[in-house]
């Protein structure tokens, strides 16, 4: 067994009760957890096993119950309100199933979207973006609007929106379930690559077998605990 | 800012018939406020126009006094030099000099008592109208000094027609005593307004001022203004610039105090009206942009966790409503200015109806002014994004998890 000595991702106890008509279902029932920097690990388990609310819990975007998530040594936990949302758009990047992109926004803007966020000047935002999409094989499709361009090709654009702030770790909740084997593969070889390439943290949630093989860590999540943990021979 | 005010265009064509029909009936609703108000000026101009060009005049001098006791003995204090100002005032179109009081006009069959106004019918032409609606004779033609004319209803009353004798009768200023006089009536005017068809009989000025025993003396001085809306403002300096030496110049709005407040009861109701569709539009406006923010649950909830704070996602919601206003407003002002005009064209006809004491002589027509094309696009923007603050608090406030309840 691999351990991480230098963890991206902390978490201790971390709890998430939700109240459904008044009854108490715990949804995550004390994990502790350490992700390196770097790790393209997966998240799996079967439906209501928690995969979500973990990930929710870790990006800030759900509060615990009880518990703590550090990322980067930052309490991620104790964090609301606008500073919650600039720890997001600076640190984390977001890569979901489907309707990913705002349909209303071309290629370009969505990309963009978060760069101008973070007041990004335009100069150095048209390098970044003209960079990303050579970089994920989509460079002419600027002007494009989402529903024109294909499934594979939204996940890539999504993909490159994840990672053009370079955050340090990228989310992504089951990002080839709407995708063919054979594009889902293509798109899943680009992101290990990028990960690889540029060190960034990737941290998927999947029932899909293909993104397991391509994992460095498998993490199985039942009933809310993690039940196990396994490392990738490769790593 | 400016990508989000493009998202927030491009939104409102995500659904273009629900747009066209928010859009529809906030812009209907700006376009009837429009007309109304092009309608309730015309009205307002008509009304003020009939009870002023009839006979009385957008404004009045007199001595102070006059008013309230209709004394014919208090003239106007330095009557010639008022009227010299007058003739080189640039806002004042025309002016007509009386010399009246009460009196007793008889025929041979019956008596009546009435306003006898002595004019000088050269001035008296280029302000009111009474000779423009002579239905028998002249209105002063040639220079008889005996000449009479009076309305068709104490015509009837009296039973005389043009050419038959009648006796004017007044009490003269100071003395008290009674002075009478023969005159033959040279003209008979119907305006179909009662008061002015029964209670008025018009003879010359220089016979007046003689059988009153005021000398060269004026009681009156009607106004009239090159725009009525000179003399509609009560703060106008004129009326002060005039209202002196024992004098007071007084707009019709003072003179007739029921009309002013028959027009400020209009406004009243037009408020009202307003509230009313600002309230339709208000429930438009939430329900259209609700629609939007359910339907795009999981697109907030994505812009939420990329880092958008919450002001920003408020910020989107308030740019849609914005342009979703301004597409209405571009709507309602064509619509609007469309019907107005159309409407301006034809008129409504109301000719003979009496409201308030005055009675409309002519169709109405909208009167188109810049404030409806300004004031009201502008309250509808500002109202449309106030009521957007609603829409906008709860999208602010929505729980990222929630809203991406089937992803991360």
């Amino acid at each position: 067994m691999n351990t991480v000595e230098e963890p991206l991702i902390v978490t201790e106890g971390l709890k998430k009760d939700y109240r459904e008509g008044g009854v108490v279902v715990p949804a995550v029932r004390g994990i502790d957890l350490r992700i390196g920097a770097g790790e393209f690990t997966v998240i799996v388990g079967p439906s209501g096993s928690g995969k979500t609310t973990f990930l929710n819990l870790i990006s800030g975007l759900d509060s615990p119950t009880a518990g703590k998530v550090w990322l980067r040594n930052r309490p991620v936990s104790d964090m609301s309100g606008d500073a919650l949302s600039d720890f997001r758009r600076d640190h984390i990047g977001f890569v979901f199933q489907a309707y990913n992109l705002i349909p209303v926004l071309t290629v370009r803007e969505n990309i963009e979207y978060i760069l101008l966020l973070q007041g990004v000047p335009d100069d150095e935002r048209a390098a970044r973006v003209a960079g990303i999409l050579k970089e994920i094989g989509m460079e002419g499709f600027e002007r494009r609007f989402p529903p024109r361009i294909s499934g594979g090709q939204q996940q890539r654009v999504a993909i490159a929106r994840a990672m053009v702030s370079k955050p340090e770790l990228i989310l992504a909740d089951e990002p080839t379930a709407n995708l063919d084997s054979e594009t889902g593969s293509e798109l899943l070889d680009m992101m290990r690559g990028l990960n690889r390439r540029t060190g960034m943290t990737f941290l998927f949630s999947t029932h899909d077998r293909m993104v397991m093989e391509r994992a460095d860590r498998v993490i199985t999540l039942h009933d809310g605990r993690i039940a196990k943990d396994e490392w990738s021979r490769r790593t | 800012m400016t990508l989000a005010l493009r998202l927030g265009w491009r939104n409102l064509f995500r659904n273009k018939r629900r747009t066209l029909i928010a859009g529809l009936a906030i812009g209907v609703g700006l376009a009837s406020l429009i007309f109304t108000d092009a309608l309730m000026q015309g009205m307002v101009a008509q009304m003020i126009k009939s009870a002023t060009a009839a006979y009385l005049g957008e404004g009045e001098i007199h001595r102070r006094g006059f008013r309230l006791t209709q004394e014919p003995g208090l003239t106007i204090h330095d009557a010639a030099g008022v009227e010299a100002r007058l003739e080189k005032d640039p806002d004042v179109e025309a002016f007509a000099p009386r010399a009246e009081s009460f009196g007793m006009i008889t025929s041979a069959a019956e008596a009546r008592s009435v306003m006898i106004v002595g004019v000088d019918p050269s001035r008296e032409r280029l302000l009111s109208q009474v000779d423009d609606n002579i239905r028998q004779g002249a209105f002063f033609e040639g220079s008889g000094e005996r000449d009479i004319v009076i309305g068709n209803a104490l015509a009837e009353i009296l039973g005389v027609e043009p050419g038959d004798r009648i006796v004017a009768t007044v009490s003269q200023a100071g003395s008290g005593v009674l002075a009478q006089d023969m005159f033959r009536v040279s003209g008979i005017y119907r305006f179909g307004i009662k008061e002015m068809d029964e209670g008025f009989a018009f003879v010359r000025l220089a016979k007046a001022q003689d059988m009153l025993g005021i000398g060269r003396g004026i009681n009156e001085i009607a106004l009239k203004f090159r725009d009525i809306r000179f003399a509609t403002r009560k703060d106008n300096p004129f009326w002060t610039a005039y209202s002196t030496g024992g004098n007071e110049a007084v707009s019709w709005a003072v003179l007739l105090p029921q009309l002013r407040d028959a027009l400020g009861l209009f406004w009243i109701s037009l408020a009202f009206m307003a509230a009313i569709l600002f309230g339709i539009v208000a429930f438009g406006i939430i329900n259209t942009l609700f629609m939007s923010l359910y339907e795009r649950m999981f697109e907030f909830g994505v812009l939420r966790a990329v880092g958008t704070r919450s002001a920003g996602v408020r910020r989107l919601i308030i740019f849609e409503a914005g342009a979703l206003a301004a597409l209405s407003i571009a709507m309602g002002l064509v619509l609007g200015l469309v019907l107005t005009l159309v409407v301006a064209r034809t008129g409504v006809n109301y000719s003979g109806i009496e409201f308030a004491g005055t009675t409309f002589s002519e169709p109405l027509t909208p009167v188109l002014q810049v404030r409806q094309f300004v004031v009201y696009p502008l309250a509808t923007f500002l109202f449309t994004l106030l009521v957007a603050l609603y829409p906008a608090r709860v999208a602010g406030r929505l729980r990222i998890a929630d809203a991406l309840r089937k992803s991360l």
